[in-house]
């Protein structure tokens, strides 16, 4: 479990470095990538399919990014690019294709539609998270940055 | 040049950075007016889409001015987006003259980011960490850590030689797979499926899809549809190297390789 929390960050802030973000934010990134990916494993544990986990995980991630951004003054998309690495179906992308070139159509057909709705259920997440307005986390950021 | 075209130009050129770097539609159209707004220019009409903007100012009085910037779809800066968001704050809270903002633009735009090493081994380091995530042992994810260096290696190769995007998605794919079947015939014993996995997840369009998402709901339709479109594409040029590696693969061994 903590191997995966630690394995997770560390691959976040290399994505964080691959994307230029600015040297003070690769902890904050590695971390929202790290809850994103927990998120992910506790939902799948309590029995879910990747589809929901990744709408849930992405959800968290979202709200997090925007929570974040509003404290440290940076773009939302910073945190939010970054941590969504985690959950991008690369996974479905490799065996859709495998499964196509073995001529297993029928897996195929499966593992694509599966990477159709992952990348579906990211685009849900990210649109939830998004639902909440702006200002209240300008408010937010405002209560933090006055208190320090 | 008159001082609204100066201020349009000025607002045009901090719209392109952030637009180049990987910004979103709407902050790049909200930047462009706030700094027409902070130096006095009201009457103006901003659009934006991924790969260009376009604007007028004054335009029924003596000193109308209008331009058109292409924006070709860059590397993915996030440095810089956060930058010119601080430099657009300053504008806003009127900080800096326009010669000032001009000056600090071009240090935007000039400012050192992370070097091709930091970029190699931050690719490695990616790749082994998705191929342990996704179900590889340690011994899986060293394995990936040298073919997502390769990776790295290769597209900083392939960009100075303006290959095609999409043609280095293919070949940077291909060449994943063929390096982790390679050690996997050698008999090196790894999880192949999960080191090209871990390989190929630099590749993947991450960030596209998300921009996308967040243009789509934000109302630029046009511009979350071109984004989507591009990170399908590059999901495909993945599957297809991915494939084709792994047929070949198949055919040399005479049908006989049991990937």
């Amino acid at each position: 479990m903590i191997d995966q929390i630690f394995v997770s960050m560390a691959a976040t802030i290399a994505f964080a470095v691959l994307f230029h973000v600015p040297q003070s934010e690769y902890l904050l990134c590695g971390i929202n990538g790290a809850i994103g990916w927990m998120v992910y494993l506790f939902c799948t544990s309590r029995g879910t399919g990747g589809t929901v986990a990744s709408i849930w995980a992405t959800v968290a991630l979202t709200l997090i990014a925007r929570i974040l951004s509003a404290v440290r003054k940076m773009p939302s998309t910073v945190f939010l690019i970054t941590g969504i690495f985690t959950l991008v179906p690369g996974t479905g992308i490799y065996y859709t294709s495998y499964y196509f070139v073995m001529n297993d159509l029928e897996q195929c057909a499966a593992k694509g539609i599966e990477t159709f709705k992952i990348a579906g259920a990211i685009v849900l997440g990210i649109i939830f998270g998004l639902m909440l307005p702006q200002s209240w986390f300008n408010q937010l950021g405002r209560i933090w940055n006055r208190n320090r | 040049m008159s001082e609204s075209k100066e201020i349009l130009n000025l607002a045009i050129s901090v719209g392109e950075v952030l637009l180049k770097s990987g910004g979103e539609i709407y902050r790049v159209q909200e930047t462009v007016t706030r700094i027409l707004e902070a130096y006095g220019i009201w009457d103006y009409h901003v659009f934006v889409i991924t790969n260009g903007i376009f604007a007028t100012v004054n335009e029924q009085r003596e000193d109308a001015g209008s331009m058109v910037r292409y924006v070709p779809i860059g590397e993915v800066n996030l440095k810089r987006v956060a930058e010119v968001n601080q430099l657009s704050r300053e504008i806003c809270e009127k900080k800096c003259s326009i010669m000032e903002a001009y000056e600090k633009l071009e240090q935007c735009r000039n400012s050192a980011s992370a070097g091709n090493l930091a970029l190699v081994f931050a690719c490695g380091v990616g790749s082994a960490g998705f191929c342990y995530l996704l179900g590889g042992r340690l011994y899986d994810s060293m394995v990936s850590f040298f073919l997502g260096v390769l990776l790295q290696m290769f597209l900083f190769l392939a960009g100075k030689h303006y290959a095609s995007r999409f043609l280095m998605n293919i070949l940077g794919s291909a060449l994943v797979t063929a390096g982790s079947l390679i050690l996997y015939v050698a008999g090196a014993g790894i999880l192949s499926d999960k080191v090209i996995i871990g390989g190929i997840i630099p590749l993947v369009p991450g960030v596209a899809l998300t921009t996308g998402i967040r243009d789509l709901f934000s109302g630029d339709y046009l511009s979350g549809g071109i984004r989507l479109m591009d990170a399908l594409l590059t999901g495909m040029c993945i599957a297809i190297g991915v494939g084709a590696m792994i047929k070949l693969f198949q055919l040399l061994g005479g049908g006989a390789l049991l990937l």
